[in-house]
Formats: structure tokens, sequence, C-alpha cells
């Protein structure tokens, strides 16, 4: 029942997210200093990403890759919210996951202005993780997809 | 699924149900077999989890073993860690017995990654995932007789002196735990 219930918020929280980029894209193309991606001229923004973003493997005992997920890099300021920014082996950004402990959504607590990176949203998904290191508490993982499922099956391998 | 000890002497049985012991080779296998000594092959206990790390567990979650056995977790997927409830360990409550050493593997990261712990002192072992511990990834040990902390309720602890500032085990973990009784009458407990 909390897990649903849970969801469900997760779910409002992705769809904020998403309202509030678009809503705000045209101010965030203009405010420089709130991209991710230092490096405004590339089309496909690549590994590092530069600024306060530190490899997570380098934060906490995790791999330096994480099937299904990538190498993420995060700014430990945003912890545990984020957005975590995940990569591929070829260093090319996949996706920007966002960590929602389970209490704080159970609490009914906000999040609000949440960094976005500035790429197409392929797909959503909200899975519920039990904890890891850098977030040892049982939360929402809510992840924005830029590449179609069958790039995210490739993570996997 | 069977731990590699209960796996060897299953075949030590299958052995001598085959009849296999009348060969000079087979006599001599007998007698490795005769000669080993069982309190040197660990006790395995798998650190689980599903694909998306939404479910973990310890499999078995339960298991009755004797003093002088070794214990060796092993990591199959995701990263974990098997900590001793005890007040060295991050304040958490005394749940292992009093004379017995407290142990922290510190995060196991790749599958296979894995920690060996000897538990002599008879008495309940109660130990937790770092990571997975609010999410009621735990698992409890009975070694020779139910006894010690780890025997009484979750809170018999509190109000005793010398025990401020001890943290409570979480309701997720509480619920997870299976009873001595079940460990004492099965054994190897699976979640």
């Amino acid at each position: 029942m909390k897990r649903s219930t849970s969801g469900a918020l997760a779910g409002a929280t992705v769809l904020g997210l998403l309202l509030a980029s678009a809503g705000t894209a045209t101010a965030q193309r203009q405010a420089s200093t709130m991209r991710m991606h230092p490096d405004t001229s590339a089309t496909t923004p690549h590994a590092p990403p530069g600024g306060a973003y530190q490899k997570v493997s380098a934060l906490v005992p995790l791999p330096d890759f994480i099937p299904g997920l990538g190498t993420l890099y995060v700014d430990p300021a945003t912890l545990p919210a984020g957005p975590f920014l995940g990569y591929d082996r070829q260093r090319n950004l996949v996706n920007s996951i966002y960590m929602i402990p389970l209490k704080d959504l159970n609490a009914q607590k906000a999040f609000s202005g949440l960094k976005v990176a500035q790429e197409r949203v392929d797909h959503v998904d909200i899975v519920f993780n039990a904890g890891h290191p850098g977030v040892a508490e049982p939360h929402y993982h809510v992840t924005l997809w830029y590449v179609p499922p069958e790039r995210v099956a490739e993570l996997t391998k | 699924m069977r731990s590699r000890r209960e796996f060897l002497k299953a075949g030590g049985l299958a052995l001598v149900g085959f009849g296999l012991v009348p060969t000079r080779r087979a006599a001599g296998a007998a007698r490795l077999w005769a000669g080993l000594d069982w309190a040197a092959v660990p006790e395995l206990i798998e650190m689980r989890s599903d694909r998306l790390g939404s479910r973990v567990w310890f499999d078995p979650i339960g298991v009755y073993v004797e003093p002088g056995t070794t214990v060796r977790w092993i990591v199959r997927e995701n990263v974990h860690t098997t900590t001793a409830y005890h007040p060295r360990n991050d304040r958490h409550s005394l749940r292992i017995p009093e004379s017995a050493q407290a142990w922290d593997s510190g995060f196991l990261v790749k599958p296979g990654d894995h920690f060996d712990v000897t538990l002599s002192a008879p008495g309940v072992y109660d130990y937790y995932c770092i990571p997975h511990e609010a999410a009621g990834m735990v698992g409890r040990i009975v070694v020779g007789r139910p006894i010690g902390p780890g025997s009484e309720p979750f809170d018999a602890w509190v109000g005793r002196p010398g025990t401020e500032g001890w943290r409570d085990v979480p309701e997720a973990a509480r619920h997870a735990f299976p009873s001595v009784a079940r460990i004492l009458a099965e054994r190897r407990v699976h979640p």
C-alpha cells in the first residue's frame, strides 16, 4: 500500500519535473550558469560533465559502470535527489536520475528547482530501489532517458 | 539452495550409497572424506538482489551452525555488507553474544566478493547489510544454543545502563528476521 502511494507520488514528482522543464526551458537557455553541461557547444554531452559533478564511484564504493544505469556523476551538494548523470560506455549522456527517499515522499516533502539536461526525453522509468552506497535507504529512481529502450538494454551488458 | 557444506555432505552420502568404497582408489577417497575438517568448510550465505535493486536479501536468512563454524557471505548481485548488530557498528544495539567479536565486512562490490567470520561463542547472532538495513536486509545465525542479547526482544536493552545512543532495529528489519524456533526446526531458513 505504501509503495503504491509512493509510486503515485513519484509519478507526480516526475510529471512536475517535466512540466517545470518545459515551462522554464527558455529561461534556462538564457541562464547558462544553470546548465549542467559547461560545454554548450557540444551537440551530445559527453562525460565528464565538469563543474561540481564528480564520478559517483570516486565518492562511494560502487562500480565505475553500473549495469543498467551507466557511469554516474553527481554534484554532492544535491544529494540525495541529484540529478545523477548517466553515461554509456562511449561516454554519451543517456539519462538523468533523481533519487527520492521513500520517507521524504511519505512526508510529502517537495523537491523543486532540480536541474535538467538540455536533451530530448525519450521515456521515463520510475523504479523502487532498496538502497545503495550514497543513498542507503529505500528510495525511488526517477530516470529520464534520452535514448530509446533498445539503447537502454545495451547498458545491461 | 544447498550450501557448499550441505553439498559436500550430500556428495559423501551419495558415494556411500553408490557402493564405491571397495576399490583402493575409493577407499582412499573415503579416508580423505572421513578426515575432512567440517569446521573448515564455510557455511555459505548468499547476498542477493533482483535486477533493478528493488528487492534484496540474504539466502539463507536464518541458519543454525555448531560453535567454531566459519560462515562465508558471498555477493551474487548488487553491493552489500555483512555487519553485526553491535554498538561498535554505528551504535547499533547489541544482538550478538557479549563475548563475540563484532564484524563489518565493508562494502563488497563485485559478484564473488566474500567475507568470512568464524563463530565460536554460543548464542544468537543478528546482522544486517548497511545500505539495505532499512529495506529489511538482515539475517540471523544460531550458534549452538539460542542464548544472549540476540535471543531477547528488540527493545530489551532500552533503559539499561550504558546503552545511551544505541540505535533501534528498523521496523522492516524486525519483520524480516526468522524466529529462533524456526531456525532450530529447519536449520536453514530461506526467504
